[in-house]
Parts: structure tokens; C-alpha cells; sequence
């Protein structure tokens, strides 16, 4: 039987984060095979669109995204349920997404955006509303949340197999207590300071304690 | 062209984040800045490798109004207005916008040269697996650019290694100015001219092949096409940025006529490709134009770490022994980042020799050379990671832990590239044989030193910042 555990999610380390944006790059690439997007930069047709946010304060900077909460608010609020918890992640089925920002609005970590969409490198245009661009009228283009799906049908795809991203990223995993390497977000496993962390928890366990006990 | 004083390698101050990943890979420590605030680049000391350009992930996030327009962006990096690829904190001066014009010159006689690894990474910026090899495309499509003639920098290696091998062979026989450093890697010149004048006696006077062909291309080709050498616009396919600076170089012309007219990168190829809406994945093969397009497997090595050493002795040995190498495959020779070193037994001659990949390891050579004590012959140099293969001016990787596998894949490419040729020494293709017999004589001769030898000048000055 499948053990209970909390969902994992990605934290960083502002002590380590230098600012650089690769996570944000790697996000963007590993997401939009479908967009055409290659290894090479010269594939990208549209704009960069990642899933986690380098954000800069004076003191600090960091990378910030979803913490795949176990009891989403994201979720709770979205009228058309296309927020769901799949595999230990909470995701968002893009083609439901009608874009009304509920889920932005609720979420407390600011980790949902709205961009436009794409589909084979295009924007990707609704089938009935319009509106009126340069004097006629035009296909609008849809807009969606965008946030950490913790790469869920990515790693075991395209990455880990073809070996094309390394595990250079570090899984932690508190049930055992120790640090173990296994596959890992885009992010994580892209970021040359490993400042970013998969935190698998497990259920009961408080992380402080845990950690604290470590340290002794 | 005028000589070029644009720095070409630039840092984007308000895209710049201060991370400083570009100064951990410099290798001349030529970039200057606090950690969080932009950086800046010392131009004296930047050898115009254009790794920080590879490495720098800090975009212009399209949602960000605070930015320069995309379009002002564009022409102030001399990239043609359709280029769609985000835009990073690091970058190179363009010239697609100039050469698009250029090439709709009826005018002029366009001549373009492209260097062993276009063909082995072109593809990747097509959405092609790393390292595809497409040279068949490649010359299709550079004709639909309008190009009249589609040359090969491959053909100006075989040239290199003629020229190169027989100094060598006479600096060796003579004792005199050893070791003797390769010369074809113009970041690598720029810093022995900045950062070891001492050196400078020590480097192959050859001119790189780039400027080679360049120099051929308005003298016997010009002479063979009956066309008037000043008519002639002379382009390179480049996978190196550095190559933009050496074109501009004073004393690269033929009888006040430059070489090379005009330089642009792999990367800038696939964006004129996009520009006209060639589909380059299914472009019918074509082959390059006679004779400045044949080439041995010998030039085609030359893109990856040790394929200048390599082609030199597969010459060199034949040269000197008279006898044909037993094993035309130097796999002691090929490997990648940092300095190794073999010894290639040559009739009776024990030759020693070093390959230096990535410029940061050449300072203790250059140590070893000042103080009298180095022990080679004939010393390779590239400025990059594994030679062109991962020059400033390749496709640029959006994922870092791919740069590993795109390195393998195009150098494995490469190698595979020179083993299906049917002639694999410089010396035994025919178009090289012609050229000596009906145009420059023999190696070393009166019309090499003219067009293919130059000197090279010390760039020390008390460094300063700008
Ligand atoms: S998007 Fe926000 S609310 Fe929803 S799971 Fe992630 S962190 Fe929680
Ligand atoms: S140029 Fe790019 S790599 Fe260098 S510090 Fe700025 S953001 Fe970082
Ligand atoms: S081009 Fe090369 S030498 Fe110049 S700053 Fe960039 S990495 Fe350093
Ligand atoms: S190794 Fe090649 S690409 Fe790199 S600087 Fe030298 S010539 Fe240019």
C-alpha cells in the first residue's frame, strides 16, 4: 500500500540564490516542448513564461512558487475545478482554466500568474470571443493561470530516461532524515548554486523538530 | 568594413542581475562589477570569447514595462527585427541587419565561407537532435540567402595545415622559437598579445583559416570567376564572436581590400534563415562551389579541442617520414576541457606535444615558456571549453546541464563527419594540390607569406577600465 505522505514542493535558500534566473529558463523549457521549444534559445517563439519568480529585495533575492499546500485555497476557489491534487502535486489543467484569477487572488504565496496561452508556438485563440484590434475584430487570445507543477509529467518523460537533466539538484527527504539524489524539478536540478531544495515531508513529522534533532 | 572598434561583447545593464555566473566562466577575469548590481566589461582584457554570453540566463521578461522596448532592443544589438528568442543580460553585436542588405545587392559578388562546426550545431536552432550534421543544407540554404558562391573555412584548414605543418617541420628541424603555438583561435591571439607579448615570437605566423580563405577568395578565386577582387563581398559563417574582432583586424587585407568583410555567428545564420522563411529541415542537400569548397577530413577536425594537432601531424608525419601514417585516427589527441599532452614518434623524431582547451589553462605554459622550461614542440590553443564546438557564438543552450552532452554531440559529429570522407589529410586534397600547383607554389613560398602569414603586435598597456 502506497504510504500517506504530504505533497513535496521546491524551497530556496535566499542565502545561496545569486539572482541568476536559470530556474526560470529551465521552468519555461521544460514546459513548452509542445510550443516547439528545443535545447537551443533559437527555438523559443514565445514569450518566456515560467512557473516560479526570482524576486529581488534589497537584502535578498529568491526564487518563489507554489507550496503545493494540502488543503489549497487555489483550489477551493476555482469555479470549475481545474485545480486538482495529482501525484503528490496540485495542478492546474490549463485547457479547463477559464482565467478568472480566483485562484491568484487566494493564493497567500502570490505563486499563480496569468499569461496568455500558447499552442504550437501561437497564441491560442478562443473560439468565440472577440475583440477589437487596429479597427476589426479579432479572436482573443486566452489567458490562463500558470504555476509549479512540480514537473510532474516531466521528470519521468523526458528527463530522467533521456538523461538530458542531470540530477545535479538534491532531494531531501525528512522521513529518512538524510539527502537523497533521485529526479528532480527542472529547477532544481538547472540551479548552479543548489540553492533550491525538493522538500519531500512526511506526515507528523514537524520539520523544525526533525531538523533540530539532526543537528544534536 | 572599417576596422572594428565595437567591443562586440556587451552586458545589458537593465537586464543584468548581478549574478556573476559570466565572470566564473571568463577566463581572463575581464568582467567587473559588485555581486546584485550590473556588470561591466574591462575591453582591454576581454579576449571576445563570447562564453559569458552562453552562460548569462537573466531575460527580458516580456511582462516587465519598465524594460526598453523589445524592437529598441533589437536594433541597438544589430539583430534583425524578426528574431523571436528571448533576449539575455549578455550578448553580442549582430551584423544579420547589414548583411540582409548586402546580400540584396545585385551588385556585388557575394562569397560566403563557412567554419567546421556550422554544420555540426546549425540544426540545433531548427529544433534538429544536438550536434545534427547538415552540411548539405547548410550550403542550400546560404544560396537562397542570395550567396554566389557557398565556400568552406574547411578548405582554408587544409590551407593552415600546409602552411603550418612545414613551420613547424623547419622550426623544429632549426631549433629555433619553440614551442610554436597554433595561431587559428583569435581569442587566444588576444590574449597572448594583451596578457604575453613574450610569447607573440612563438606563435605560427599563419593567419587563422578564416582569413586565409578570405584572402584566397579575392585573389584566386576572384582571378578564377573573372571577377574584379573590389566587387567581392567576402562573408564568414562563424561559430565564434571573437572571429568579428579578427576580421576587423588592420592588418587583415589583401592590398587594402579586407579579407573578411563581414562576420556572423551560427546563431545569427539560423536567424537570417527564419528571416526569409526558408524551411531549413527540409531543404534538399547541395553541394559547396569548386575550389575554395573541397575539403579533407583533416579541416573539418579542426572545430573540436585537438583537431588542429591532430590534422598537423596526420600532414606532418607524411611529410617528414615519407611514409604513409599508420592509424589516421589520434584518439590520444581528442578530450576536452583543460591542457593534454602526448608524444608522437616521427621517424626519428620524438615530438612533443600540449592541447590547451579553455584559455584559463594556457598560464602555465605561459610560465613554462617565459622561464625556458617548457618541453614542447607544438602547442594547441582554443580560448573554449572544447574548441569551437563551444564557441561564444554557437547555439546557446536554455538548460545548463545539457552544455555537456551538446559538446559530445557535436564533436562526435564532427569526428564522424571526418571519417567518412574519402581524402582525410590535408595534404592529399586535390583542390589543395592545385591550389600549390597553379597559384601559390609551394608552402612558405613568396604568395603565402603575402597573403597567409602576418605578425602579430603586444597589446600591453597599463589596464585600464573604460
Ligand atoms: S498555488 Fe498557492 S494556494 Fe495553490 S497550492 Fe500553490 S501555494 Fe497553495
Ligand atoms: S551578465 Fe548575465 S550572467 Fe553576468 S552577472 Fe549579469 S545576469 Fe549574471
Ligand atoms: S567574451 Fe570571454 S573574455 Fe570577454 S568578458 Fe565574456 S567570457 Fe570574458
Ligand atoms: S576556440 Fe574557436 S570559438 Fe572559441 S574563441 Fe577560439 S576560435 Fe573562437
Amino acid at each position: 500500500m502506497k504510504k500517506e505522505r504530504p505533497n513535496s514542493f521546491v524551497i530556496a535558500e535566499a542565502g545561496k540564490c545569486i539572482g541568476c534566473k536559470a530556474c526560470e529558463l529551465a521552468c519555461f523549457a521544460v514546459h513548452n516542448r509542445d510550443n516547439g521549444v528545443a535545447a537551443a534559445v533559437g527555438t523559443v517563439t514565445t514569450p518566456v513564461i515560467p512557473r516560479l519568480y526570482v524576486i529581488r529585495t534589497d537584502s535578498f533575492t529568491m526564487p518563489v512558487q507554489c507550496r503545493h499546500c494540502e488543503n489549497a485555497p487555489c483550489a477551493g476557489v476555482c469555479p470549475v475545478q481545474a485545480i486538482q491534487q495529482e501525484e503528490g502535486a496540485i495542478t492546474i489543467d490549463e485547457d479547463r482554466c477559464i482565467g478568472c484569477k480566483a485562484c491568484a487572488m487566494a493564493c497567500p504565496f502570490g505563486a499563480i500568474s496569468l499569461y496568455k496561452a500558447y499552442s504550437s508556438g501561437q497564441e491560442h485563440k478562443q473560439p468565440h470571443l472577440r475583440e477589437r484590434l487596429d479597427g476589426h475584430l479579432e479572436r482573443k487570445t486566452r489567458v490562463i493561470a500558470y504555476k509549479c507543477d512540480l514537473c510532474h509529467d516531466i521528470v519521468s518523460d523526458g528527463n530522467t530516461a533521456s538523461g538530458e537533466i542531470a540530477a545535479a539538484g538534491r532531494v531531501t527527504d525528512i522521513s529518512k532524515g538524510d539527502m537523497t539524489v533521485g529526479p528532480v524539478p527542472a529547477c532544481v536540478s538547472v540551479c548552479p548554486e543548489q540553492a533550491l531544495t525538493l522538500v519531500s515531508p512526511s506526515l507528523g513529522a514537524s520539520r523544525s523538530r526533525k531538523a533540530a534533532g539532526l543537528r544534536l | 568594413m572599417t576596422p572594428n572598434i565595437d567591443p562586440i561583447i556587451h552586458i545589458d545593464e537593465e537586464l543584468c542581475t548581478g549574478c556573476r555566473r559570466c565572470a566564473a566562466v571568463c577566463p581572463v577575469d575581464a568582467i567587473i562589477g559588485e555581486a546584485g548590481t550590473p556588470q561591466r566589461i574591462d575591453a582591454h582584457r576581454c579576449v571576445v570569447c563570447g562564453q559569458c554570453v552562453q552562460t548569462c540566463a537573466a531575460y527580458a521578461a516580456e511582462s516587465d514595462p519598465s524594460l526598453t522596448s523589445r524592437a529598441e532592443k533589437l536594433r541597438q544589438r544589430g539583430q534583425l527585427s524578426s528574431v523571436r528568442e528571448p533576449l539575455f543580460a549578455a550578448y553580442s553585436t549582430g551584423h544579420a541587419i547589414e548583411l540582409k542588405e548586402a546580400l540584396a545587392d545585385p551588385k556585388r559578388y557575394k562569397v560566403v565561407q563557412c567554419a567546421p562546426v556550422i554544420r555540426v550545431s546549425l540544426a540545433e536552432e531548427f529544433g534538429l537532435p544536438l550536434g545534427t550534421l547538415t552540411p548539405g543544407k547548410m550550403a542550400a540554404a546560404l544560396r537562397l540567402l542570395n550567396f554566389d558562391r557557398v565556400y568552406d573555412t574547411n578548405f582554408g584548414a587544409d590551407v593552415t595545415i600546409m602552411e603550418e605543418g612545414s613551420e613547424l617541420i623547419g622550426r623544429v628541424m632549426s631549433g629555433e622559437r619553440l614551442p610554436m603555438f597554433t595561431s587559428c583561435c583569435p581569442a587566444w591571439v588576444k590574449h597572448a598579445e594583451t596578457a604575453a607579448p613574450h610569447v607573440l615570437d612563438h606563435l605560427s605566423s599563419c593567419k587563422s583559416p578564416m582569413q586565409m580563405v578570405g584572402a584566397l577568395v579575392k585573389t584566386y578565386s576572384a582571378e578564377l570567376d573573372g571577377i574584379a577582387p573590389a566587387d567581392i563581398l567576402s562573408v564568414a559563417v562563424m561559430p565564434c564572436t571573437c572571429k568579428k574582432f579578427e576580421a576587423g583586424r588592420e592588418e587583415m587585407n589583401v592590398d587594402g581590400l579586407r579579407e573578411v568583410d563581414m562576420v556572423i555567428t551560427t546563431r545569427e545564420l539560423a536567424q537570417l534563415i527564419k528571416d526569409k522563411g526558408i524551411d531549413f529541415i527540409n531543404l534538399p542537400d547541395e553541394p559547396f562551389d569548386s575550389p575554395l569548397g573541397k575539403y579533407s577530413g583533416a579541416g573539418t577536425i579542426f572545430g573540436a579541442t585537438g583537431g588542429v594537432m591532430e590534422a598537423a601531424i596526420r600532414t606532418g608525419y607524411e611529410l617528414v617520414t615519407h611514409e604513409s601514417i599508420p592509424n589516421l585516427q589520434l584518439d590520444f589527441i581528442r578530450g576536452d576541457e583543460g591542457i593534454r599532452t602526448a608524444t608522437v614518434q616521427i621517424g626519428d623524431l620524438e615530438l612533443k606535444v600540449a592541447m590547451v582547451a579553455g584559455l584559463k589553462y594556457v598560464s602555465s605554459i605561459l610560465e613554462q615558456v617565459a622561464g625556458g622550461t617548457c618541453p614542447y614542440h607544438f602547442i594547441e590553443v582554443m580560448a573554449c571549453p572544447e574548441g569551437c564546438v563551444s564557441g561564444g557564438g554557437q547555439p546557446k543552450l536554455l538548460l545548463e546541464t545539457q552544455r555537456k552532452s551538446a559538446y559530445q554531440a557535436r564533436k562526435s559529429s564532427i569526428y564522424r563527419h571526418d571519417s567518412n570522407q574519402k581524402v582525410r589529410k590535408s595534404h592529399e586534397n586535390p583542390a589543395i594540390i592545385k591550389l600549390y600547383k597553379d597559384f601559390l607554389g609551394e608552402p612558405l613560398g613568396h604568395t603565402s607569406h603575402h597573403l597567409l602569414h602576418t605578425k602579430f603586435f603586444s597589446r600591453k598597456v597599463k589596464g585600464e577600465l573604460k
